[in-house]
Protein backbone atom coordinates (compact mmCIF):
# COMPACT_ATOMS: atom_id res chain seq x y z
CA UNK A 1 0.00 0.00 0.00
CA UNK A 2 0.70 3.38 -1.20
CA UNK A 3 2.61 4.86 2.58
CA UNK A 4 1.20 8.36 2.17
CA UNK A 5 -2.29 6.98 2.28
CA UNK A 6 -1.69 6.28 6.04
CA UNK A 7 -3.01 9.42 7.21
CA UNK A 8 -4.14 9.84 10.64
CA UNK A 9 -5.59 13.26 12.35
CA UNK A 10 -4.69 12.57 15.97
CA UNK A 11 -1.54 11.83 17.07
CA UNK A 12 -1.99 9.98 19.99
CA UNK A 13 1.23 9.87 22.14
CA UNK A 14 0.50 9.72 25.88
CA UNK A 15 3.57 10.90 27.55
CA UNK A 16 5.81 14.22 26.65
CA UNK A 17 8.65 15.37 28.55
CA UNK A 18 10.41 18.39 28.81
CA UNK A 19 13.91 17.03 30.64
CA UNK A 20 16.58 20.25 31.57
CA UNK A 21 19.58 18.50 30.70
CA UNK A 22 21.25 16.03 27.84
CA UNK A 23 21.66 13.37 31.22
CA UNK A 24 17.95 13.45 31.81
CA UNK A 25 17.34 13.29 28.47
CA UNK A 26 18.86 10.07 28.30
CA UNK A 27 17.48 8.59 31.67
CA UNK A 28 14.02 9.04 30.37
CA UNK A 29 14.82 7.28 27.23
CA UNK A 30 16.26 4.39 28.94
CA UNK A 31 13.49 4.14 31.57
CA UNK A 32 11.07 3.76 28.48
CA UNK A 33 13.47 0.98 26.80
CA UNK A 34 12.96 2.33 23.12
CA UNK A 35 9.27 3.36 23.22
CA UNK A 36 10.08 6.89 23.92
CA UNK A 37 11.47 9.53 21.34
CA UNK A 38 13.18 12.80 20.86
CA UNK A 39 11.92 15.81 19.51
CA UNK A 40 13.40 18.83 19.07
CA UNK A 41 11.88 21.06 15.76
CA UNK A 42 8.78 17.99 15.02
CA UNK A 43 8.37 19.23 11.12
CA UNK A 44 9.57 15.26 9.89
CA UNK A 45 8.87 13.33 13.15
CA UNK A 46 4.96 14.66 13.92
CA UNK A 47 4.67 14.12 9.90
CA UNK A 48 6.13 10.35 10.16
CA UNK A 49 3.66 9.81 13.35
CA UNK A 50 0.85 10.69 11.29
CA UNK A 51 1.35 8.96 8.43
CA UNK A 52 2.28 5.88 11.09
CA UNK A 53 6.25 5.70 9.77
CA UNK A 54 6.49 5.68 13.53
CA UNK A 55 4.69 4.54 16.45
CA UNK A 56 5.35 5.58 19.75
CA UNK A 57 3.72 6.40 23.18
CA UNK A 58 6.01 8.90 24.63
CA UNK A 59 7.98 11.80 23.41
CA UNK A 60 11.29 13.77 24.92
CA UNK A 61 11.69 17.14 23.87
CA UNK A 62 15.25 18.68 24.05
CA UNK A 63 14.15 22.31 23.49
CA UNK A 64 14.47 23.41 26.78
CA UNK A 65 18.16 22.05 27.40
CA UNK A 66 19.69 25.49 27.27
CA UNK A 67 23.06 25.49 25.22
CA UNK A 68 21.82 23.69 22.72
CA UNK A 69 20.54 26.41 20.37
CA UNK A 70 24.25 28.13 19.37
CA UNK A 71 26.51 28.22 16.52
CA UNK A 72 30.05 28.68 17.96
CA UNK A 73 33.30 28.99 16.61
CA UNK A 74 35.55 26.98 18.31
CA UNK A 75 39.55 26.62 17.58
CA UNK A 76 38.52 26.58 13.97
CA UNK A 77 35.56 24.53 14.22
CA UNK A 78 32.10 25.65 13.74
CA UNK A 79 29.89 23.88 15.74
CA UNK A 80 26.47 23.79 15.46
CA UNK A 81 24.26 22.58 18.38
CA UNK A 82 21.11 20.31 18.39
CA UNK A 83 18.55 23.50 18.55
CA UNK A 84 20.17 25.53 15.88
CA UNK A 85 17.50 26.18 13.09
CA UNK A 86 17.67 26.07 9.52
CA UNK A 87 16.63 30.09 9.59
CA UNK A 88 19.68 31.15 12.40
CA UNK A 89 22.19 28.93 10.04
CA UNK A 90 20.84 31.26 7.23
CA UNK A 91 21.17 34.39 9.29
CA UNK A 92 24.29 33.48 10.68
CA UNK A 93 27.28 36.12 9.84
CA UNK A 94 29.89 32.90 10.29
CA UNK A 95 28.01 30.29 8.35
CA UNK A 96 28.20 33.21 5.67
CA UNK A 97 31.44 33.91 6.04
CA UNK A 98 33.33 30.25 6.04
CA UNK A 99 30.69 27.99 5.11
CA UNK A 100 28.71 29.50 2.37
CA UNK A 101 27.46 26.16 0.93
CA UNK A 102 25.68 24.99 4.33
CA UNK A 103 23.88 28.45 4.13
CA UNK A 104 23.14 28.25 0.43
CA UNK A 105 21.73 24.47 0.99
CA UNK A 106 19.43 25.15 4.52
CA UNK A 107 18.22 27.99 3.12
CA UNK A 108 16.25 25.78 0.32
CA UNK A 109 14.76 24.08 2.63
CA UNK A 110 11.01 23.81 2.89
CA UNK A 111 9.70 26.98 3.57
CA UNK A 112 10.40 30.22 6.03
CA UNK A 113 7.72 28.18 8.36
CA UNK A 114 9.74 25.17 8.56
CA UNK A 115 12.87 26.85 8.75
CA UNK A 116 11.78 28.87 11.80
CA UNK A 117 11.06 25.55 13.17
CA UNK A 118 13.41 22.43 11.50
CA UNK A 119 16.34 22.15 12.89
CA UNK A 120 19.69 21.11 11.10
CA UNK A 121 20.99 18.38 13.29
CA UNK A 122 17.16 16.64 12.95
CA UNK A 123 17.63 17.07 9.38
CA UNK A 124 20.78 15.13 9.46
CA UNK A 125 19.75 12.36 12.12
CA UNK A 126 16.03 11.75 9.72
CA UNK A 127 18.42 10.35 7.51
CA UNK A 128 17.36 11.59 3.91
CA UNK A 129 19.76 10.57 1.12
CA UNK A 130 18.97 14.18 -0.37
CA UNK A 131 18.50 16.44 2.61
CA UNK A 132 19.18 20.16 2.43
CA UNK A 133 21.60 20.04 5.08
CA UNK A 134 23.02 17.13 4.77
CA UNK A 135 24.31 17.37 1.58
CA UNK A 136 26.43 20.75 2.58
CA UNK A 137 27.64 19.26 5.82
CA UNK A 138 28.93 16.20 3.78
CA UNK A 139 31.06 18.38 1.46
CA UNK A 140 32.29 20.76 4.82
CA UNK A 141 33.57 17.06 6.48
CA UNK A 142 31.39 16.93 9.45
CA UNK A 143 31.03 15.10 12.69
CA UNK A 144 28.58 14.21 14.52
CA UNK A 145 28.23 14.33 18.75
CA UNK A 146 26.39 11.60 19.68
CA UNK A 147 25.53 11.57 23.61
CA UNK A 148 25.12 8.27 24.74
CA UNK A 149 24.25 6.51 28.66
CA UNK A 150 27.84 5.13 28.30
CA UNK A 151 30.10 7.91 26.53
CA UNK A 152 29.83 10.69 24.18
CA UNK A 153 31.04 9.69 20.85
CA UNK A 154 32.36 11.63 17.95
CA UNK A 155 31.01 10.28 14.34
CA UNK A 156 32.45 11.29 10.83
CA UNK A 157 29.26 12.06 8.72
CA UNK A 158 30.85 9.38 6.06
CA UNK A 159 30.13 6.67 8.71
CA UNK A 160 26.68 8.07 9.75
CA UNK A 161 24.28 6.72 7.12
CA UNK A 162 22.92 3.30 6.91
CA UNK A 163 20.33 3.83 4.79
CA UNK A 164 17.34 5.72 3.84
CA UNK A 165 15.96 7.34 6.76
CA UNK A 166 18.43 5.07 8.92
CA UNK A 167 21.37 6.03 10.37
CA UNK A 168 23.70 4.67 13.30
CA UNK A 169 21.98 6.56 15.93
CA UNK A 170 19.01 5.37 17.30
CA UNK A 171 16.76 8.60 18.64
CA UNK A 172 14.81 5.97 20.86
CA UNK A 173 18.19 5.75 22.98
CA UNK A 174 20.77 8.38 21.56
CA UNK A 175 20.92 12.44 20.80
CA UNK A 176 23.25 14.15 18.82
CA UNK A 177 24.01 17.06 20.52
CA UNK A 178 26.30 18.22 18.01
CA UNK A 179 27.52 19.01 14.71
CA UNK A 180 30.65 20.10 13.82
CA UNK A 181 33.25 20.76 10.86
CA UNK A 182 36.12 22.97 10.44
CA UNK A 183 35.05 26.44 9.34
CA UNK A 184 36.58 27.56 5.61
CA UNK A 185 40.04 29.08 5.60
CA UNK A 186 42.11 31.30 2.77
CA UNK A 187 41.82 29.61 -0.21
CA UNK A 188 38.52 27.11 0.23
CA UNK A 189 35.60 27.48 -0.65
CA UNK A 190 32.49 26.03 -0.95
CA UNK A 191 29.05 25.95 -2.75
CA UNK A 192 25.21 24.34 -2.85
CA UNK A 193 23.32 23.94 -6.07
CA UNK A 194 19.95 22.50 -6.07
CA UNK A 195 17.12 21.67 -8.95
CA UNK A 196 13.46 21.49 -7.55
CA UNK A 197 10.05 21.85 -9.13
CA UNK A 198 9.63 25.12 -7.39
CA UNK A 199 11.63 27.21 -5.37
CA UNK A 200 9.87 26.54 -2.33
CA UNK A 201 8.13 23.30 -0.48
CA UNK A 202 9.67 21.16 -3.43
CA UNK A 203 11.68 18.27 -2.75
CA UNK A 204 15.27 18.50 -4.48
CA UNK A 205 15.07 16.57 -7.83
CA UNK A 206 18.93 16.61 -6.90
CA UNK A 207 21.33 18.42 -4.74
CA UNK A 208 24.94 19.52 -4.90
CA UNK A 209 27.42 20.66 -2.24
CA UNK A 210 31.02 21.07 -3.30
CA UNK A 211 33.75 21.95 -1.20
CA UNK A 212 37.37 23.01 -3.15
CA UNK A 213 40.75 24.17 -1.80
CA UNK A 214 43.23 25.37 -4.50
CA UNK A 215 46.06 27.20 -5.10
CA UNK A 216 45.11 30.01 -7.69
CA UNK A 217 48.61 31.23 -7.88
CA UNK A 218 49.90 27.82 -9.11
CA UNK A 219 46.43 27.71 -11.10
CA UNK A 220 45.80 24.02 -9.73
CA UNK A 221 43.35 22.54 -7.17
CA UNK A 222 44.79 21.25 -4.30
CA UNK A 223 41.54 18.60 -3.56
CA UNK A 224 38.07 19.01 -3.21
CA UNK A 225 34.59 17.17 -1.97
CA UNK A 226 31.72 16.94 -3.86
CA UNK A 227 28.78 15.48 -2.15
CA UNK A 228 25.32 14.39 -4.17
CA UNK A 229 21.65 13.60 -2.74
CA UNK A 230 19.74 12.20 -3.65
CA UNK A 231 21.19 10.01 -6.15
CA UNK A 232 22.02 6.59 -3.67
CA UNK A 233 20.00 5.05 -0.72
CA UNK A 234 22.43 7.24 1.79
CA UNK A 235 23.88 11.06 1.04
CA UNK A 236 26.77 10.01 -1.17
CA UNK A 237 30.43 11.59 -1.93
CA UNK A 238 31.35 11.20 -5.43
CA UNK A 239 35.16 10.29 -4.22
CA UNK A 240 36.37 9.08 -7.39
CA UNK A 241 35.49 12.62 -9.25
CA UNK A 242 37.27 13.99 -5.99
CA UNK A 243 40.73 12.13 -6.57
CA UNK A 244 40.51 13.69 -10.59
CA UNK A 245 40.91 17.31 -8.60
CA UNK A 246 43.82 15.89 -6.32
CA UNK A 247 46.52 18.09 -7.44
CA UNK A 248 45.07 18.68 -10.58
CA UNK A 249 45.34 21.35 -13.13
CA UNK A 250 42.60 24.56 -12.74
CA UNK A 251 41.51 23.64 -16.60
CA UNK A 252 38.47 23.02 -18.40
CA UNK A 253 38.77 19.73 -19.29
CA UNK A 254 39.93 18.54 -15.85
CA UNK A 255 36.77 19.93 -14.45
CA UNK A 256 34.10 18.05 -17.33
CA UNK A 257 36.31 14.94 -16.48
CA UNK A 258 35.49 15.33 -12.68
CA UNK A 259 31.73 16.29 -13.47
CA UNK A 260 31.18 13.05 -15.77
CA UNK A 261 32.36 10.82 -13.65
CA UNK A 262 30.44 12.04 -10.49
CA UNK A 263 27.54 11.33 -12.88
CA UNK A 264 28.79 7.99 -13.87
CA UNK A 265 29.40 6.99 -10.25
CA UNK A 266 25.69 7.79 -9.24
CA UNK A 267 22.91 5.85 -9.36
CA UNK A 268 19.74 8.03 -8.81
CA UNK A 269 16.59 6.11 -9.41
CA UNK A 270 13.51 6.90 -11.87
CA UNK A 271 11.01 8.44 -9.76
CA UNK A 272 7.38 9.79 -10.64
CA UNK A 273 8.81 12.83 -8.05
CA UNK A 274 11.94 13.39 -8.96
CA UNK A 275 11.92 12.89 -12.75
CA UNK A 276 13.95 9.65 -14.79
CA UNK A 277 17.10 8.04 -14.25
CA UNK A 278 18.79 9.35 -17.17
CA UNK A 279 17.55 12.99 -16.96
CA UNK A 280 18.91 12.66 -13.12
CA UNK A 281 22.48 11.33 -13.90
CA UNK A 282 23.14 13.98 -16.82
CA UNK A 283 21.87 16.54 -14.77
CA UNK A 284 24.55 15.49 -12.00
CA UNK A 285 27.55 16.16 -14.03
CA UNK A 286 25.88 19.31 -15.16
CA UNK A 287 25.47 21.05 -11.67
CA UNK A 288 28.99 19.67 -10.93
CA UNK A 289 30.24 21.22 -13.27
CA UNK A 290 28.44 24.55 -12.48
CA UNK A 291 29.06 23.97 -8.48
CA UNK A 292 32.69 23.93 -9.61
CA UNK A 293 32.66 26.70 -11.56
CA UNK A 294 31.01 28.70 -9.00
CA UNK A 295 33.17 27.83 -6.13
CA UNK A 296 36.19 28.93 -8.67
CA UNK A 297 34.82 32.23 -9.15
CA UNK A 298 34.00 32.63 -5.76
CA UNK A 299 37.89 32.27 -5.02
CA UNK A 300 38.90 34.79 -7.14
CA UNK A 301 36.72 37.47 -5.93
CA UNK B 1 -4.79 10.39 29.85
CA UNK B 2 -3.50 12.88 32.15
CA UNK B 3 -4.19 16.59 31.25
CA UNK B 4 -1.01 18.96 31.61
CA UNK B 5 -1.25 22.45 33.02
CA UNK B 6 -0.14 24.93 30.78
CA UNK B 7 0.60 28.79 29.95
CA UNK B 8 -0.24 30.36 26.70
CA UNK B 9 0.01 34.14 25.91
CA UNK B 10 -2.36 35.03 22.79
CA UNK B 11 -1.92 38.26 21.22
CA UNK B 12 -1.25 39.86 24.46
CA UNK B 13 -3.86 37.72 26.90
CA UNK B 14 -2.62 34.94 28.93
CA UNK B 15 -4.40 31.70 29.07
CA UNK B 16 -4.12 29.07 31.39
CA UNK B 17 -5.43 25.62 29.94
CA UNK B 18 -5.45 22.17 30.95
CA UNK B 19 -4.70 20.25 27.89
CA UNK B 20 -3.81 16.46 26.62
CA UNK B 21 -0.34 16.25 26.06
CA UNK B 22 -0.83 15.00 22.48
CA UNK B 23 -2.85 17.84 21.33
CA UNK B 24 -1.20 20.38 18.79
CA UNK B 25 -1.11 24.03 18.94
CA UNK B 26 -3.41 24.94 16.11
CA UNK B 27 -6.26 22.56 17.46
CA UNK B 28 -6.21 24.79 21.19
CA UNK B 29 -5.59 28.12 19.67
CA UNK B 30 -9.20 26.69 17.64
CA UNK B 31 -10.57 25.04 20.19
CA UNK B 32 -9.80 25.69 23.30
CA UNK B 33 -9.16 29.28 23.46
CA UNK B 34 -11.76 29.66 20.61
CA UNK B 35 -10.02 32.06 17.35
CA UNK B 36 -11.14 30.41 14.47
CA UNK B 37 -8.99 32.75 12.29
CA UNK B 38 -6.13 30.27 12.24
CA UNK B 39 -7.00 27.30 9.67
CA UNK B 40 -6.31 24.01 9.60
CA UNK B 41 -4.93 23.33 5.67
CA UNK B 42 -2.95 20.36 4.98
CA UNK B 43 -1.87 19.17 9.11
CA UNK B 44 1.74 18.58 7.38
CA UNK B 45 3.07 22.27 7.50
CA UNK B 46 2.62 22.64 3.54
CA UNK B 47 -0.02 24.84 2.98
CA UNK B 48 0.86 27.39 5.66
CA UNK B 49 -2.83 28.16 6.45
CA UNK B 50 -2.09 27.56 9.95
CA UNK B 51 1.10 29.84 10.32
CA UNK B 52 1.17 32.13 13.65
CA UNK B 53 4.16 34.09 15.28
CA UNK B 54 5.27 32.28 18.00
CA UNK B 55 7.99 34.07 20.31
CA UNK B 56 8.72 36.56 17.64
CA UNK B 57 8.83 34.26 14.46
CA UNK B 58 6.24 32.38 12.18
CA UNK B 59 5.50 28.65 12.48
CA UNK B 60 3.15 26.17 11.12
CA UNK B 61 0.88 25.73 14.13
CA UNK B 62 -0.13 21.88 13.13
CA UNK B 63 3.53 21.02 13.49
CA UNK B 64 3.64 22.18 17.04
CA UNK B 65 3.00 20.14 19.94
CA UNK B 66 1.10 22.17 22.49
CA UNK B 67 3.49 21.10 25.34
CA UNK B 68 6.34 22.59 23.26
CA UNK B 69 5.00 26.16 23.13
CA UNK B 70 4.06 26.26 26.83
CA UNK B 71 5.11 29.74 28.67
CA UNK B 72 4.94 31.21 24.79
CA UNK B 73 3.93 34.38 23.42
CA UNK B 74 1.64 33.67 19.97
CA UNK B 75 0.55 36.38 17.90
CA UNK B 76 -2.76 35.02 15.80
CA UNK B 77 -4.80 37.23 13.05
CA UNK B 78 -7.19 37.97 15.41
CA UNK B 79 -4.27 40.21 17.37
CA UNK B 80 -3.38 41.48 14.17
CA UNK B 81 -5.96 44.74 14.56
CA UNK B 82 -5.29 47.25 17.05
CA UNK B 83 -8.58 48.74 19.28
CA UNK B 84 -11.17 48.02 16.13
CA UNK B 85 -8.60 49.63 13.51
CA UNK B 86 -7.12 47.21 10.98
CA UNK B 87 -3.57 46.53 10.62
CA UNK B 88 -1.86 48.41 7.24
CA UNK B 89 -1.31 45.24 6.07
CA UNK B 90 -5.16 44.00 6.39
CA UNK B 91 -5.90 47.05 5.07
CA UNK B 92 -3.40 47.08 2.01
CA UNK B 93 -4.89 43.95 1.40
CA UNK B 94 -8.46 44.55 1.39
CA UNK B 95 -7.51 47.88 -0.76
CA UNK B 96 -5.70 45.35 -2.70
CA UNK B 97 -7.74 42.71 -3.74
CA UNK B 98 -5.50 39.98 -2.57
CA UNK B 99 -8.16 38.20 -0.79
CA UNK B 100 -10.62 36.04 -2.74
CA UNK B 101 -11.71 32.74 -0.77
CA UNK B 102 -9.72 34.34 2.05
CA UNK B 103 -8.25 30.81 3.44
CA UNK B 104 -4.82 31.46 2.79
CA UNK B 105 -5.06 35.10 4.19
CA UNK B 106 -4.21 34.72 7.56
CA UNK B 107 -1.27 32.85 6.79
CA UNK B 108 -0.20 35.36 4.30
CA UNK B 109 -0.86 38.50 6.48
CA UNK B 110 1.35 36.60 9.29
CA UNK B 111 4.46 35.94 7.01
CA UNK B 112 4.13 39.46 5.85
CA UNK B 113 4.12 40.91 9.63
CA UNK B 114 6.99 38.70 10.31
CA UNK B 115 8.99 39.90 7.11
CA UNK B 116 7.98 43.84 7.88
CA UNK B 117 8.90 43.46 11.50
CA UNK B 118 12.45 42.10 10.79
CA UNK B 119 12.55 44.60 7.29
CA UNK B 120 10.57 47.83 6.80
CA UNK B 121 12.12 47.65 3.36
CA UNK B 122 12.03 44.36 1.79
CA UNK B 123 13.06 43.78 -2.15
CA UNK B 124 10.18 41.68 -4.60
CA UNK B 125 12.62 38.59 -3.93
CA UNK B 126 12.01 38.75 -0.41
CA UNK B 127 8.59 39.07 -0.65
CA UNK B 128 7.83 36.16 -2.59
CA UNK B 129 10.34 34.19 -0.27
CA UNK B 130 8.41 35.33 2.93
CA UNK B 131 4.63 34.23 1.43
CA UNK B 132 6.58 31.26 -0.39
CA UNK B 133 5.75 29.08 2.77
CA UNK B 134 1.31 29.56 2.18
CA UNK B 135 -0.54 28.65 -0.57
CA UNK B 136 -3.06 30.44 -2.22
CA UNK B 137 -5.35 29.18 -5.37
CA UNK B 138 -7.65 32.33 -6.07
CA UNK B 139 -5.15 34.95 -6.33
CA UNK B 140 -2.24 33.90 -8.13
CA UNK B 141 -0.13 35.73 -5.88
CA UNK B 142 0.40 38.92 -7.55
CA UNK B 143 -2.18 40.94 -5.89
CA UNK B 144 -0.84 39.54 -2.63
CA UNK B 145 2.64 40.83 -3.28
CA UNK B 146 1.58 44.03 -4.28
CA UNK B 147 -0.56 44.62 -1.26
CA UNK B 148 2.69 43.71 1.43
CA UNK B 149 4.47 46.65 -1.29
CA UNK B 150 1.31 48.80 -0.13
CA UNK B 151 1.91 47.89 3.24
CA UNK B 152 5.99 48.02 3.62
CA UNK B 153 5.70 51.76 2.05
CA UNK B 154 2.84 53.18 4.65
CA UNK B 155 4.66 51.25 7.44
CA UNK B 156 7.90 53.02 6.71
CA UNK B 157 6.19 56.41 6.29
CA UNK B 158 4.51 56.24 9.57
CA UNK B 159 7.66 55.46 11.05
CA UNK B 160 9.31 58.42 9.59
Amino acid sequence: MNPHLVWSKSLHWEKYFRPQTIHEALKILEQFDGKARIIAGGTDLLIQIRRKEIELKTLVDISRIPGLDEIKLENGLIKIGALVTHSQVVQSPLIHERALALCEGASQLGSPQIRNLGTVVGNVVNGQPGADTTIPLLALNAIVKVARKEKEQNIPLTEFFIDTGKTIVDSTREIVTEISFPALIEGETSVSLRLARRKALALPILTTSIFISADLGKRIFNYARIALGPVAAIPFRAKDAESILISAPIKEEVIKETAQKAAQKSNPRNSLLRGGEEYRKAMVAVLVERGIHKGLERLEI
Amino acid sequence: MAKEKIQLEVNGKKFNLKVNPDELLVDVIRNDIGLTGTKVGCREGECGACSVILNGKVIPSCLVPVMKADGGKILTIEGLEKEGELHPLQKAFVQKGAIQCGFCTPGMLLSAKNLLDQNANPTLEEIKIAISGVLCRCTGYQKIIEAIRTASEIIRNQRV
